[in-house]
């Protein structure tokens, strides 16, 4: 057994460590929330560390115009993107589950192909993607950005849900089969009410992702009108004398959406990324 | 007997249309699937493809070079550059996103389960917030006069000022990357400590085994599959870095950020189409590499246990 | 070496919105050197019971000695589980999957900082006594569920605990396995002198290992007696289930006479009992003949056999009496009995317990 003084002392370390460890995450997430509040002077002699002393609105007043249709934008095509994807990946994940135990080659291939689509940096495919657009006449559109998205997202919500497939019992689909119901119905009636944990944190995870994905609308829109969220918030960088307090507004702007679903719904995002990595368990 | 033999033969005909529908619903269901999946591996081709011409501003009308353009990439110094920084960029994260990883998660492993959660959430929040405001929040955090410089000078130490040289920028970018992702190998680890039986643990501590020692001789080497899993993502989410680098920087032409991923923007960007894709499917080599592995693990532990 | 005392021990677990008191205040002294079984239905608190004892709950109420030092107090664990010197065998035996059966059984000698060579000696020591020396070198995954039980009991013996604690040990052996296990730690613990509580809800684990067995239902402790006296004379019906197999039947009781049915009767044990009880004869203590008599029992009625059946490596026949079907009543016998048939049922009369309307033992009161 440790001395006393050797475990206090231990104690302490494990302490500061941990408080050290918060204040580091936080202090981003301090700043961005408190000087999007601060006056234009402020912002030119205050550190970004400094609270507000008069706090205003002025800043967010100021960036809303240029936040608003990316905002906007950024509905439009996410939540379409979502929706679809969650269900349509979840079809597909129904079908690698239900063939993948007769025909394992099958099983296998599916996985191995949607976990390629998932992981495969989006950027290392756009050049073909953004030809392919710019022939089809798809480029600076909801449609080619809803498209664009899907290639990526569909996989990614079937990689997910099929992670989570395993929660319905085959036996389960078995019975289901012999009571004669048809693919359609089994998977409407019986999994996927089952799955409805598992779907929801595919959804949130996917919806996150996909409002954060810089790449895409940076490559095939054009137009300012057709920005979304992301690429509007580069233009907040400091090197056009943009004041820090504009910065900030805009960064709260680009991220209360996600934020919120993080805060309210934080846990089904949480077991999304776990499932990524370490099957359907629950932390 | 006539009548039974009658309905014997409806219902299996019954039968065998309901199966023949029920096979084309399930190809139904599948098919968006199958197609988006298929679009993108032909896309992949597709760049494969280009990358063996030699197309760009200077030959609108490409020809075939076969591994010209791959010669003329890696000869070039932007090349190396991004390369150089993508490798750093990601083993560094890597080892060290692993390492504080696991310590973080062996803390929270001893806390109340709400305690728990709270903490957890705040390592893992940077994940909800899109990389470029990430950039963009920590592009002022770093501004020598209000940002961490304002903090050293007012304690007097010299004013920080961390985008000042080319190393100290790239250490900088580090730390926004270790602040971003580590939260994943955290929450992994976690996930694999909280797997071990809890009375392997309580054997120990009966056994007189202390936190660290319980930490490092029973939960780590029982977490082969959280060491697996966090070492595989960290490496793919550093390894796309584009936005970041592209905030801080100030575009995609900052040769001191260059990652692997912004020079093939930057090449698409000045119409070097061809060195553009050979670059790409180096990144999708380099990442197919490292998912496929993770991909067949995935398949042996959780899909075929269903 | 240690006793092990607690004073009003409480334990309440609060879900959502109802409270579960599992241990509902417990007064007990366990001396020195004592095998000390605790018997009880599942779910009802021997598990937490040894657990406080272990220091891996904390007391709601009560407090628990070691000899006479506090080791747990109301709300706290003053002293921690690895410095109160016990040992503990786990119900799925919690070794360690990343270490060889050496190294499982070394860690906790390792952990107090023993000098290389004694840990060596130590090791190979306790493996001899228990048979393990041929697998030291293997893994938790590579040998049997028996040699897996014995490195959990010398990963627990090695470092002369004060005292040892096991949970359920044996309930994940084969049948076959479990008299030898049972054997193997009566014998340690009686050489040893060492002070043990072991838990389980098989009677058999009880008898075997224990000499003074505690009764826990529902959180309390109802009786605390040697093994034989729990099964010869229960504190309650529910004590008599616990203690083995058992036939409890509503009876009526007039004039010193216990009636099963109207033609099917004994004598009553108890004088001046007059109503409607119950009736508690174990299996062994019935026997089933042509004869009506028999030396030692005591003739009881006419029976018609409904069905005989191999159990367990008993014969088990159950019958009911003539007069009235739907009383079920069995009985051991030596081999099969056809049914159909009729006997005379015979009875032990001195093993034969009354309990009263809340299940109370009214023999034991007698007695």
């Amino acid at each position: 057994m440790a001395s006393y003084r050797a475990r206090l002392a231990k104690y302490v370390i494990l302490q500061l460590v941990g408080a050290i460890a918060i204040i580091f995450w936080l202090t981003p997430l301090y700043a961005m929330l408190i000087d999007g509040f601060k006056t234009n002077f402020e912002a030119t002699a205050t550190s970004v560390f400094q609270p507000p002393v008069r706090p205003t609105l002025s800043a967010y007043i100021a960036v809303w115009n240029s936040m608003k249709w990316p905002l906007i934008n950024s509905l439009i095509v996410t939540v379409p993107v979502t929706l679809l994807s969650g269900v349509l990946g979840a079809m597909g994940a129904y079908f690698f589950y239900v063939l993948g135990e007769k025909h394992p080659i099958v099983g296998n291939a599916g996985f191995s192909v949607i976990s390629l689509a998932t992981f495969l940096p989006v950027e290392s495919v756009f050049l073909p993607l953004y030809r392919f657009e710019y022939t089809s006449h798809m480029v600076n559109s909801y449609w080619g950005l809803i498209f664009a998205y899907l290639l990526f997202y569909i996989p990614t919500a079937a990689l997910l849900m099929s992670i989570f497939m395993p929660v319905v019992p085959r036996y389960l689909i078995e019975a289901a089969r012999i009571d004669e119901a048809d693919h359609w119905t089994i998977f409407w009636k019986v999994v996927f009410p089952i799955m409805v944990p598992g779907f929801l944190s595919t959804l949130i995870f996917v919806f996150v992702m996909s409002w954060n994905n810089f790449f895409l609308p940076l490559t095939l829109t054009t137009t300012p009108s057709m920005r979304m969220v992301p690429v509007e918030e580069r233009y907040f960088t400091g090197g056009y004398g943009t004041l820090y307090n504009e910065t900030y507004a805009a960064a709260v702007l680009a991220s209360i959406v996600p934020l919120a679903v993080f805060i309210v719904l934080g846990r089904y995002f949480i077991r999304g990324l776990a499932a990524l990595g370490g099957g359907a368990k629950g932390v | 007997m006539k009548k039974g033999h009658g309905e014997e033969a409806k219902a299996k005909t019954k039968e065998g249309k309901g199966i023949g529908k029920s096979y084309i619903q399930l190809g139904l269901m599948v098919l968006p699937t199958l197609f988006f999946s298929a679009f993108l591996i032909y896309i992949v081709a597709w760049n494969l493809w280009l990358s063996t011409l030699n197309w760009s501003l200077l030959h609108s009308k490409p020809s075939f070079v076969g591994f010209g353009t791959y010669a003329a990439v890696f000869n070039g110094l932007f090349f190396k550059v991004s390369i150089y920084h993508s490798m750093i960029f990601s083993i560094g994260l890597v080892a060290i996103g692993d390492a504080a990883g696991l310590l973080l998660a062996g803390l929270l492993y001893y806390l109340p389960n709400t305690q728990r959660a709270v903490y957890l959430s705040i390592f893992l929040y940077p994940i909800a917030i899109s990389m470029a405001t990430n950039g963009l929040i920590w592009d002022w955090l770093f501004n020598p006069e209000l940002g961490f410089g304002w903090l050293t000078s007012h304690i007097g130490l010299p004013r920080l000022n961390p985008l000042a040289t080319a190393t100290s920028t790239t250490l900088s970018m580090f730390l926004v990357e270790f602040w971003a992702y580590t939260g994943l190998a955290v929450l992994f680890y976690l996930a694999s400590f909280m797997s071990v039986d809890k009375s392997i643990v309580e054997a120990a501590r009966i056994d007189g085994a202390g936190g660290s020692k319980i930490l490092f001789r029973i939960l780590v080497p029982n977490s082969m599959n959280g060491f697996i899993v966090a070492t595989a993502l960290l490496f793919l989410f550093s390894f796309r870095m584009f936005s970041l680098p592209f905030v801080i920087g100030g575009g995609p032409t900052n040769l001191d950020l260059m990652t692997l991923v912004e020079y093939v923007y930057y090449q698409f960007y000045t119409e070097f189409f061809s060195e553009s894709a050979a670059a790409s499917t180096i990144i999708t080599a380099i990442a197919a590499a490292v998912i496929i592995p993770y991909a067949v693990y995935g398949i042996r532990k959780w899909v075929m246990r269903g | 070496m240690a006793s092990v005392r607690t004073e009003n021990l409480k334990k309440i677990f609060k879900k959502s919105k109802s409270e579960v008191h599992a241990v509902d205040g417990i007064t007990l002294t366990i001396p020195d050197g004592q095998a000390f079984g605790v018997l009880g239905p599942s779910g009802h608190g021997k598990t937490t019971f040894l657990r406080l004892v272990a220091g891996l709950e904390v007391p709601t109420d009560g407090s628990i000695y070691f000899d006479d030092d506090l080791v747990s107090a109301p709300g706290r664990i003053v002293v921690e589980p690895e410095h109160r010197g016990i040992a503990m065998v786990f119900q799925l035996w919690a070794l360690y999957p990343n270490m060889t059966v050496y190294d499982n059984i070394a860690f906790p000698l390792r952990n107090a900082g023993m000098p290389k060579g004694e840990v060596d000696k130590r090791v190979r020591e306790i493996a001899e006594e228990l048979g393990l020396t041929r697998v030291l070198d293997h893994y938790p995954r590579e040998i049997s569920g028996g040699q897996m039980q014995r490195t959990a009991i010398a990963r627990a013996l090695v470092k002369n605990p004060r005292v040892l604690l096991l949970d359920e040990p044996f309930s994940n052996l084969d049948a076959a396995m479990r008299d030898g296990a049972r054997a193997l730690v009566r014998r340690v613990q009686r050489e040893r002198k060492l002070t043990t509580i072991i838990v389980s809800h098989d009677p058999a684990d009880i008898f075997s290992i224990a000499e003074v067995a505690g009764v826990i239902i529902n959180g309390k402790l109802v009786q605390v007696a040697p093994p034989t006296e729990i099964y010869d004379k229960p504190a309650n019906e529910t004590v008599a289930k616990l203690g083995g197999d058992i036939n409890v039947i509503d009876v009526k009781v007039s004039d010193g006479i216990i009636y099963i049915s109207n033609s099917v009767k004994l004598p009553s044990p108890i004088p001046k009992l007059e109503g409607k009880f119950r009736l508690g004869i174990r299996p062994e203590d019935l026997v089933l003949s042509d004869s009506a008599d028999v030396p030692g029992m005591t003739l009881v009625g006419r029976f018609k056999v409904k069905v005989s059946s191999y159990v367990a490596g008993i014969f088990r026949t159950l019958v009911s009496p003539t007069d009235d079907d739907s009383i079920e009543i069995f009985a051991n016998t030596n081999g099969y009995v056809e049914p159909g048939s009729e006997k005379n049922l015979l009875v032990r009369l001195p093993k034969v317990k009354v309990f009263g309307e809340k299940g109370e033992s009214l023999t034991l009161a007698r007695s």
